[in-house]
């Protein structure tokens, strides 16, 4: 039965170990990032720390934290400090929504009922739409505060890019939303109860595309990393940011990039389900973390092997391309949907 | 932009046909070297440090102090001092090279008569203390552990041919990849 102490408790449990969670693969998805740039070009990535390496990025962040932190003497000081954490603190917010396991139902855990989620929120979907927005807003600051042209350059072109790919995100999403009836992301999740056929990933597979192409730009990767283009903006907003608070944004970068592939594989893939009923008795968490692993590998498949599209194209796929074919799903699955029922 | 063009990129086909390009790199036998770990076996012409070979018979090195690898080398960094030993015969007193001068272009060993200087396959020259860098004679002929097995042969290990003279001969274990062996591909 539903007791408010014990819910209480138990929130307070999964708002602590979340983000330890998250800090931890993020640690693991750096280190396999590296190791997997060596892997596609036939090289083996770092060796030394660790297993295989497998401590990289640990010994990444004692390095980030030992070394000077510079700040421009003529940048906007406070706007400069808070600008990572802008970046960063949005990115974990959407896993508040993200149901990680079953919601509801009889007790499961010494009488009490433990919902794999930490908030079953009306608006989700809507709430990683505006985290998303305003994580941009740390690239921006970040670029404009740190008085350097190549910073305002890839701020600039961070926000631009983040207006035409969150019109197409939206487009998109909506579509999923349109099916499941529902933006609560625990709701959208029961909408694809069965084996993986019932998934969204085929209804919605113009809308699914989409919203991978889509978040690749929202996550400044490869090749849509327009904001840090180091060929010809040295490093876009980070250029002028050193030690941990240029950890921060790269941090931020990760934490983005596992939330976005959980968004994905909770929107089209299912979430926590397992792709046949039988195969239920894995609980709920592996299989989502088996599907952010997933697509975290394909995110780092496309980035090492495609190179950056210039500017106009960049623009001229999502104004051109993207944004029409989103609206049109959307518009086929409302027709779909109202006549079908 | 005909219509196979619009087909073939909503279908990704150029971008899935370059992720299978690296997807191959991905599975395939790694080229890389872990250079301190493993190394590469040096080429048999391999120019490295220098060493002065000594002749087996008499325990003495073949230089003739004919002073023709200190005048063509191109850095001048050989510095040699002769003198008669008693049975008559030619040999240097004092045999100076700065290897921080040298260029290792490897003429003094084209132009050596006596194929007494040679170039050998020791490469891992950095030092902490410059001085290391001069090597008189006595390092010189000490350095002849390093000298190519193949082309000459080596005094103290039965003229080098054997397999047992060469274990003996190859203190830095020339058990490492042969160039071009390691990409399995």
């Amino acid at each position: 039965m539903s007791d408010p102490v014990a819910e209480l408790v138990f929130l307070i449990i999964k708002a602590i170990l979340m983000p330890v969670i998250i800090i931890l693969m993020v640690a693991f998805a750096i280190y396999f990032e590296r190791k997997f740039a060596g892997f596609f070009a036939g090289r083996v990535g770092p060796t030394y720390l660790g297993p295989w390496g497998s401590l990289q990025s640990f010994g990444d962040v004692f390095k980030l934290i030992s070394k000077e932190d510079v700040i421009p003497s003529r940048s906007d000081k406070l706007v400069f400090k808070l600008a990572p954490y802008i970046a960063f603190v949005p990115a974990f917010l959407v896993m508040a929504v993200i149901p990680f396991g079953s919601v509801g139902g009889e007790a499961n855990l010494f009488g009490y009922r433990f919902d794999y989620v930490i908030s079953s929120f009306d608006t989700g979907l809507v709430l990683f739409l505006a985290m998303g927005a305003i994580g941009v807003y740390g690239v921006v600051l970040a670029g404009w505060s740190s008085n350097n042209n190549y910073s305002l350059l890839g701020g600039l072109r961070a926000g631009a890019q983040m207006i035409s790919y969150e019109l197409a995100m939206g487009f998109s999403v909506a579509g999923v939303m349109l099916m499941a009836g529902s933006m609560n992301l625990v709701d959208i999740v029961d909408g694809q109860a069965g084996a993986f056929w019932d998934w969204y990933w085929i209804p919605q597979i113009v809308g699914g595309v989409i919203l991978f192409v889509a978040s690749i730009a929202e996550l400044n990767r490869t090749p849509f990393d327009l904001a840090e283009a180091e060929q010809e903006l040295v490093a876009g907003h980070l250029t002028e940011y050193s030690g941990m608070r240029w950890g921060m944004f790269y941090l931020a970068e990760y934490v983005n990039m596992i939330v976005v592939s959980a968004i994905v594989s909770t929107l089209y893939l299912g979430g926590w389900r397992a792709p046949f009923e039988s195969w239920n008795v894995i609980p709920g968490p592996i299989w989502l973390f088996i599907k952010i692993c997933f697509l975290i590998f394909i995110y780092m498949w496309i980035r090492w092997t495609i190179i950056r599209y210039r500017y106009n194209q960049l623009m001229s796929i999502g104004w051109k391309v993207l944004l029409p074919l989103s609206i049109a799903n959307l518009v086929v699955t409302a027709i779909v949907i109202s006549v079908v029922g | 932009m005909g219509l196979v063009d619009i087909v073939k990129k909503g279908a990704f086909v150029d971008i899935l046909r370059g992720m299978s390009v690296t997807g191959t790199y991905f599975v395939v036998d790694k080229v890389t070297v872990e250079y301190p770990k493993e190394k590469l076996q040096t080429y048999p012409r391999f120019r490295g440090v220098h060493a002065l070979l000594t002749d087996p018979d008499t325990g003495d090195t073949k230089c003739v102090a004919c002073m023709l690898c200190a005048t063509i080398c191109p850095s001048q960094c050989i510095k040699i001092v002769g003198e008669q030993t008693p049975d008559g015969r030619s040999h240097p007193a004092g045999f100076d090279l700065d290897l921080s001068r040298c260029v290792f272009c490897g003429l003094c060993e084209e132009v050596c008569p006596e194929a007494a200087i040679v170039m050998t396959r020791h490469y891992e020259l950095a030092t902490l203390d410059k001085n290391d860098f001069y090597l008189d004679k006595q390092k010189l002929v000490a350095n002849q552990v390093y000298a190519h097995k193949e082309l000459y042969a080596i005094p103290g290990a039965d003229g080098g041919a054997t397999d047992a003279g060469r274990s003996a001969a190859e203190p830095d274990g020339a058990a490492g990849r042969v160039p071009g062996q390691g990409a399995a591909r």
